[in-house]
């Protein structure tokens, strides 16, 4: 399904340099991929700029938390660099964003996308998986064979999925 | 009440504008005249966001004034111009204007209003450029928004200074010294939480200092919002003829009427839908002459062949545009 | 409202038929609001927003599709005044189509809002949420017919932000909330690649305060389910397959016409976007000979990139046979 132009992020195939614009930079990376990415990000930065960064195993609440703390302590004309797999970057910025971060602040770079959230829209619960987009998952929520789609909500940073054979049961 | 809320929205945009009087004029500053405008008959105004303009029509051209209220559909409009010697002749025109005099006016037009996401508004006026700020305070006021408008101005000629100081209260900062306004822009641009939008209205340097800091400071151009008084998409055009290649008519297309509108008034039948340029109905083959491209169907090399045209919003280039109709 | 339920011939007179010509493709078919359009059976689209005899039904199994899932109605927060203007805009605009039926009145700062149709009043404050439980996009939705978008503008895109959407054909509000344009658009076929959409995006940011627009669109539904949404595709999707063989498929099968407004708010500077659902089913589609024959084209051509994104796949052809065989 047009996978040229959907919601589904298409990626950078190169990987973003620093914002020189940036007054400002706060570098967070998830896993040892973007821990390399974050290292040269780090010598990137001009000099007297300063540099927040932190680097995590993964996007859970103690990371998120710890984003949002240094967002809100940010003045304007910070810049937000997130590195490491999809599923954890997509969670990152959506924090960012809900406290008001704008995508022209943000500069993103993905070290993997086989592992992705998928949202069932049936039981409103949430799958994590390392399933293609039109392969199918097994619901974590209500137990129902989900399609994953090709729909991203940058809100709750996760794939749609639905009822994959809901036309075919009796 | 009852009677005038009942009046469909749709009464909002009444094709060739609104008719209004003029209800009030006052001095605001020396210089500056504020003129009150109502319905001849009474009734609500459209609603506006705020930082719209009103268009009026200055006897043979039209100025666009920055509407001065929070925005919400009321009986009145307000205005404020600063006359121009060396303008173009509509600030002479609203500084004529009598009470009990008619104008004529387009709807409301948006071009600068708040981000709604934003976590703090900074405002920035300068001069008359205070009356787009006006509405802005205004609105933020009544819908509890974060703000803080920093206002320069010449010694003892600041428009709106009393309603300002009570709308924004301490949000007010006054300057009447240059120096001193860009000082503290310059500190407050760099010093703003994230979430935190600019927006600048004023003399060409004040907003060039403001767009130039913020830039430096690292704020992204999404973040800072200047308004410029554009006539773009108030451009009536200019005449031209369309020849009609088969059936050897000439259809004159006066400034201010659509080739479409044109066309169909001649008793040529052409179809359309959006009149807007975007959904592709109204496509002519163009033979001859290069027409001025205003629409967002056809793609850039379609526009640059010229062999096409959407004449419900395009016009020509030159004094005659052939069809082949 | 004196009118009796809706017989066919009412809702045929009524129905928005949307086909101009014997195929379809997207396009970016706006057009100004409020024309009446004639059609082979009668007219429609002289007003914004429509009530019908299907009005007190509509609107209760609204409220229990939100009972169920309040997901239905979801609003970020900073889509506040877009969702008072929204509501301040066409509550006017509903009591002056329906004057006899419907008021809205100031008393202070008080409004009053008084429904004969459904037998309800109730008093507000506009912009103080303590004063309306639920909140205006709730109110709203418990008067009209028409699912409501509000969008927001900012950085250069319109944003998905806020929504009432029960009658959902085929996606979630709850999921799209807080998308761009483009990503709601996302999973449609064909509409990127032409620019359908980037120029439906540019010319509604364009939309001037107060300006008034419409479009239709289209698919089919098996049976009067106007919940068709994703939410709820556990319960209908068997349907699709089922109704092939069923002998009731010609009272099952409906074309489903959304007329869509796009409105600019004053106020908040949000487009609103009203859908309004329509479903005939072929039996009474087919007492139109016009549209009979049009539809049967139309199916039989499209395409099938489009038929199946519209998920008419596995029943078109029996349609097809049922329209042509009469
Ligand atoms: C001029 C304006 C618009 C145009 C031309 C347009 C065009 C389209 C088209 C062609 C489709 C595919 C429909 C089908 O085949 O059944 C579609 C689907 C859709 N449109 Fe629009 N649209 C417009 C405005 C809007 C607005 C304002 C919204 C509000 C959010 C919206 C939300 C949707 C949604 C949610 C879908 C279903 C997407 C899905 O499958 O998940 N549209 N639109
Ligand atoms: S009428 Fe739609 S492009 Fe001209």
């Amino acid at each position: 399904m047009g996978a040229l132009h959907t919601s589904v992020p298409r990626w950078p195939a190169e990987i973003p340099a620093v914002d020189p614009a940036g007054r400002a930079v706060a570098l967070l990376a998830f896993g040892a991929a973007g821990k390399r990415l974050l290292t040269a990000w780090r010598a990137a930065v001009p000099e007297r700029t300063p540099v927040w960064s932190h680097v995590v195993d993964r996007a859970d609440d103690d990371s998120l938390g710890l984003l949002a703390r240094q967002v809100a302590e940010a003045r304007v004309g910070w810049r937000l660099m997130l590195a490491g797999p999809e599923v954890d970057v997509l969670a990152a910025r959506s924090v960012a964003i809900g406290l008001g971060v704008l995508d022209a602040e943000i500069r993103m770079v993905v070290t993997g996308a086989a592992r992705k959230r998928v949202f069932c829209p049936h039981c409103r619960g949430t799958t994590e998986t390392a399933a293609p987009v039109a392969a199918e998952v097994p619901c974590a929520g209500c137990g129902r064979r989900l399609h994953v789609y090709g729909h991203v909500s940058r809100r709750l940073g996760a794939y749609l999925g639905f009822m994959a054979d809901a036309e075919e049961v009796a | 009440m009852t009677a005038v809320l009942s009046a469909p929205p749709a009464a909002a945009t009444e094709e060739g504008g609104l008719l209004l009087t003029v209800a009030g004029v006052e001095e605001a500053a020396p210089g500056i005249r504020t003129v009150t405008l109502r319905r001849p008959g009474g009734g609500l105004l459209p609603a506006y966001p705020p930082g719209s303009h009103l268009v009026l029509s200055c006897g043979d051209r039209r100025n666009a004034y920055s509407l001065t209220g929070d925005g919400m559909a009321a009986p009145e409009y307000r205005i404020s111009v600063l006359l121009c010697p060396d303008g173009d002749g509509g600030s002479a025109f609203v500084h004529a204007l009598q009470v009990g005099d008619a104008v004529v006016a387009a709807g409301p037009r948006s071009a600068f209003a708040p981000v709604s996401t934003a976590r703090h508004h900074l405002l920035v006026a300068g001069g008359i450029g205070v009356t787009p700020m006006l509405s802005h305070a205004r609105a933020a006021a009544r819908w509890g928004r974060s703000f803080e408008l920093f206002y320069g101005h010449r010694p003892g000629a600041g428009a709106h200074r009393a309603e300002l100081a009570d709308v924004c209260g301490p949000r007010l900062r006054a300057f009447e010294q240059a120096a001193g306004l860009l000082d503290a822009l310059g500190a407050a641009l760099a010093d703003q939480p994230m979430g935190t939008h600019v927006y600048v209205c004023g003399p060409a340097p004040l907003m060039a200092f403001v767009e130039e800091t913020a830039a430096g400071l690292g704020w992204p151009g999404d973040r800072v919002h200047a308004e410029r008084f554009s006539a773009a998409d108030l451009d009536p055009g200019e005449p031209f003829v369309a020849r009609l290649a088969r059936s050897g008519g000439r259809v004159p297309v006066p400034a201010g009427v659509s080739l479409l509108a044109a066309l169909e008034a001649a008793g040529v039948a052409v179809p359309s839908m959006c009149r807007q340029g975007v959904c592709g109905e109204c496509r002519l083959t163009v033979t001859a002459g290069r027409p001025l491209h205003r629409d967002l169907y056809l793609s850039p090399p379609e526009h640059a062949s010229g062999d096409a045209v959407m004449c419900c919003v395009s016009r020509s280039l030159d004094d005659e545009l052939e069809l082949d109709l | 409202m004196t009118t009796a339920l809706p017989g066919t011939a009412e809702r045929v007179a009524r129905f928005p038929f949307p086909f101009a010509a014997d195929t379809y493709r997207y396009s970016t078919n706006v057009e100004p609001a409020r024309r009446t359009v004639p059609t082979a059976a009668g007219s429609w689209g002289d007003r914004v927003l429509d009530v019908d005899a299907a009005y007190a039904a509509e609107l209760e199994l609204r409220r229990e599709v939100l009972q169920r899932d309040p997901t239905r109605c979801s609003q970020l927060p900073h889509m506040r005044v877009a969702a008072w203007d929204a509501l301040m805009t066409l509550l006017p605009e509903l009591a002056a189509t329906y004057p006899g039926a419907m008021s809205l009145q100031q008393r202070g700062d008080r409004w009053l809002w008084r429904n004969d149709l459904i037998g309800s009043s109730t008093s507000f404050v506009p912009g103080d949420e303590d004063s309306l439980p639920g909140g205006p996009l709730r109110l709203l939705g418990s008067q009209i017919q028409e699912d409501v978008v509000l969008l927001d503008q900012r950085e250069g895109s319109l944003w998905a932000d806020a929504g009432l959407v029960t009658f959902a054909a085929d996606w979630s509000m709850g999921f799209d909330v807080g998308m761009r344009f483009l990503e709601v658009h996302g999973p449609v076929p064909r509409v990127h690649e032409a620019g359908v959409v980037q120029r439906a995006e540019q010319f509604l940011m364009r939309l001037q305060p107060g300006e008034q627009y419409r479009r239709t669109n289209w698919t089919m539904t098996v049976d009067r389910r106007l919940d068709s949404s994703t939410e709820t595709y556990p319960e209908w999707g068997r349907d699709r397959r089922l109704v092939v063989d069923d002998p009731a498929l010609p009272d099952r099968l409906h074309l489903r016409v959304e007329v869509q407004h796009l409105l600019r708010l004053g106020v908040s500077n949000a487009v609103c976007f009203l859908i309004r659902t329509y479903l005939l089913p072929l039996r009474e589609l087919a007492t139109v000979p016009e549209w009979r024959r049009r539809f049967a084209a139309v199916l039989a051509e499209l395409p099938d990139d489009m038929a199946d994104y519209k998920g008419l796949t596995l029943y078109r052809g029996a349609a097809v046979d049922w329209l042509t065989a009469g």
